[in-house]
């Protein structure tokens, strides 16, 4: 097994017209957290759900682990809804506004995918589901229904969820945007424990002091290209790009 | 002893002199099986309140037996099947209005007639412009549409509407909607006794020659044959016909020309209460056994039809949703009795023939496959892309995703549409009643027919629609809330 966990090479993808993905290249080291960040419209979450072929890029190719898959080369049909299943199986997605399934109980919403997907015993992914619900701080929670829950606990559940998949890594689709700001802090305080208990992540948000503090890597996007990329301290520290300057003096006075 | 031995002889030439040779030839009495509808009404039929076995030609047969000493096993048969069970020997003898005719003559031995009828002319209680088929040109009469009736006025020149039965028919004539109607005289007679109706009346003959009624024996029953005439001829004789004719018809119609109805005495109509109070019961048996299972049925089908179709609408596949476009397009730009039409009398052109209860849930499924197909899609498309991404991140497929997570959120914005669908298909299942489905609207009209008692019979079954659907509206209220258990704190 290589250390080198995500490999994304020459990723281009437009809607229509527009060009929202204009060669992308980045790796992400085993164990290590990710950040995206970028203007609206820069195409970072089109490359997060490229990851979990949620989008279907026009071309490039896109390694998790052992399973790689080249766009250009997709087959039509049952095959290419194969590869991508088996390329999206390598990771858990944390939506931004957490898409929990709200006619199942927490508890239902982590085994669905183990059990009815991967076909795994139920005792088995119930058990490792209290443990995961306990991690995330809810295990009083289990049997409640999502509408029971506050903004916060909705998405803790929502990460719960993606790593009862047991995926090789967690993409997060600014998991703390459509949350009210005191209950911001727990979820970030959840995802900054998955990165140190050596999950590879990789983050797309926007808030810049928690992504100085998460990431071992960030990648500025701007225009469907990767234009700064390097450690925090390098990114936010000393910016070299006028783009990204003019980015975080606007997320920074703001912030 | 000598007194024993004459009073045998004297016993024995009575027998002999008396016209019952039956009982002088043999010790014990034969049984007779007789096979008759006992769903014709008023010659063969269940009295509603005993449910006993009566009727003018029943009454008539045992007033037969009687006199020929026969011992009688009634065995009812269905019309069609009743000629092949005397070929078969299964009945005796048939008592159920068989008219005589050429072929019938020819294969069977028939009776003496105790029946006679003809086509007469009705019209409004003094209607003056109507005496004989003549005047008919140029009026309105009511028909069944495919009797020979319906021929013989437009060939007097009338404009024919069509009806169901005669009861329908003097409705329309009561009306003023129509000037006269041609019919047979029984039927008319039937309907002046039973309804006391002094609106229309017998204006005279139409003109065609009439038809006898006669039992229908085996030919090769010569004896019983021989037996059955000499007991009509001493039953004319005696008065007894005349009796039992004049019960049912208050006329004698067991004479040639037995003329009008005399209504000043003697049996009159049944209430209104009496006749819903019988009809109560088969409308309901009408509501449990056809149309509740036709609506079940049809609308299970119809469901699983509509997912299918709203799937194939929302499908990327160009073919399948230009498919499931057009059929959901035929389906509501047409009317329902047409596509009920179609099913029952139209495939069985191209050797698609269904008995009547399928061939209505053919036509009602689809019929909800094409109303619920566009709830079902709209439902399905309500529910937040969200939901199918997430979904799909956790690794279900198409049919996973649909089944388990789709489809129990799109029931709730489903139901309620859904379960107006579900009420009007329970009121259009009261169309069957035109493929031959006996449901509880065409229960309410047999009565009708019968007993001319429109406004309390139609609206008597109104009230069993009323209730099944207010017993629907319920369950509806309860499965919103359980469904909505999930999104309301």
């Amino acid at each position: 097994m290589t250390d080198i966990r995500i490999e994304v090479s020459g990723l281009h993808k437009s809607f229509g017209s527009l060009d929202v993905l204009r060669g992308i290249d980045f790796t992400v080291p085993r164990g290590t957290s990710t950040v995206l960040l970028g203007p609206s419209g820069s195409g970072k979450t089109t490359v997060l759900r490229s990851l979990n072929v949620l989008d279907t890029p026009d071309r490039g190719v896109v390694r998790i682990d052992d399973v790689s898959v080249d766009f250009s080369a997709l087959p039509a049909g049952k095959a290419g809804r194969a590869a991508a299943q088996r390329l999206r199986a390598q990771s858990g997605m944390v939506f931004q506004s957490h898409n929990l399934f709200p006619h199942r109980t927490v508890l239902e919403n982590l085994t669905e995918g183990p059990v009815v997907a991967q076909g795994r015993p139920i005792e088995e992914v119930v058990a490792e589901a209290r443990v995961l619900l306990d991690q995330v701080g809810l295990a009083d929670k289990a049997s409640s229904y999502p509408y029971q829950l506050s903004g916060g606990q909705q998405q803790r559940v929502g990460i719960a969820r993606a790593l009862a998949l047991k995926p090789r890594v967690v993409l997060f689709d600014e998991p703390t945007s459509a949350l009210d700001p005191e209950l911001v802090g727990e979820v970030l305080s959840v995802i900054k424990d998955l990165a140190s208990e050596g999950w590879t992540t990789v983050i797309v948000t926007h808030e810049i002091r928690f992504a100085e503090s998460v990431a071992d890597q960030m990648l500025f996007l701007d225009g469907g290209v990767i234009v700064e990329r390097g450690t925090p301290g390098q990114v936010i520290g000393e910016p070299r790009e006028e783009r990204t300057q003019r980015f975080l003096r606007r997320v920074l006075d703001h912030g | 002893m000598r007194q024993v031995f004459r009073g045998a002889v004297l016993l024995l030439l009575l027998l002999i002199v008396l016209p019952a040779p039956a009982n002088a030839r043999q010790q014990q009495p034969p049984v007779v099986k007789i096979g008759t509808e006992g769903t014709y009404p008023p010659f063969s039929f269940h009295d509603p309140q005993t449910q006993e076995l009566t009727g003018y030609d029943i009454e008539v047969v045992k007033a037969i037996a009687a006199k020929a000493g026969w011992r009688l096993e009634f065995v009812e048969t269905q019309w069609d099947a009743v000629f092949p069970a005397l070929d078969a020997g299964r009945i005796d003898l048939i008592a159920n209005q068989v008219s005589r005719n050429p072929e019938r003559t020819a294969k069977y031995g028939l009776s003496n007639t105790y029946t006679y009828s003809r086509g007469v002319i009705v019209r409004r209680t003094g209607d003056d412009r109507i005496k004989s088929i003549a005047d008919l040109s140029g009026k309105t009469t009511a028909q069944s549409s495919t009797s020979n009736w319906a021929k013989i006025a437009r060939d007097a020149g009338a404009r024919v509407e069509a009806v169901e039965g005669f009861a329908q028919a003097a409705a329309l004539l009561q009306q003023g909607r129509v000037d006269a109607i041609v019919n047979d005289n029984i039927a008319v007679l039937d309907y002046l006794a039973t309804t006391g109706s002094k609106d229309v009346e017998i204006a005279g003959d139409a003109g065609q020659a009439g038809s006898e009624q006669v039992l229908a024996l085996r030919k090769t029953d010569a004896a019983l044959l021989t037996q059955a005439n000499q007991a009509i001829d001493a039953l004319k004789a005696d008065g007894t016909l005349r009796g039992i004719s004049q019960k049912y018809f208050k006329a004698d119609v067991s004479v040639e020309d037995g003329g009008t109805a005399d209504l000043s005495e003697g049996r009159g109509p049944r209430s209104t209460w009496d006749v819903l109070r019988s009809t109560a019961w088969p409308m309901f048996v009408g509501l449990v056994k056809v149309t509740i299972p036709l609506t079940a049925l049809s609308f299970a089908i119809g469901l699983v039809l509509a997912l299918l179709v709203a799937l194939a609408r929302i499908s990327p596949y160009r073919v399948l949703s230009g498919a499931a476009r057009a059929f959901i397009s035929i389906i509501r730009g047409t009317p329902l009795l047409l596509q009920l039409f179609i099913v029952f009398y139209g495939l069985p052109q191209i050797g698609l023939k269904f008995p009547p209860f399928t061939a209505a849930v053919v036509a009602f499924s689809l019929n909800v496959a094409g109303y619920a197909a566009e709830v079902v899609r709209s439902a399905i498309l309500s529910v937040p892309r969200g939901q199918f991404e997430a979904a799909s991140t956790i690794g279900l497929n198409y049919s996973q995703t649909l089944r388990r997570i789709v489809l129990p959120q799109a029931a709730r914005t489903a139901v309620p549409p859904l379960s107006n669908t579900l009420l009007s298909l329970l009121k259009d299942t009261s169309l069957g009643s035109v493929v031959l489905l006996t449901e509880l609207f065409r229960e309410s009209q047999l009565a009708a027919a019968e007993s001319n008692e429109f406004l309390a019979l139609y609206s008597f079954a109104g009230l069993y629609y009323w209730l099944i659907c207010v017993a629907l509206s319920a369950g509806q209220k309860r499965l919103e809330t359980r469904l909505n258990r999930y999104v309301i704190a």
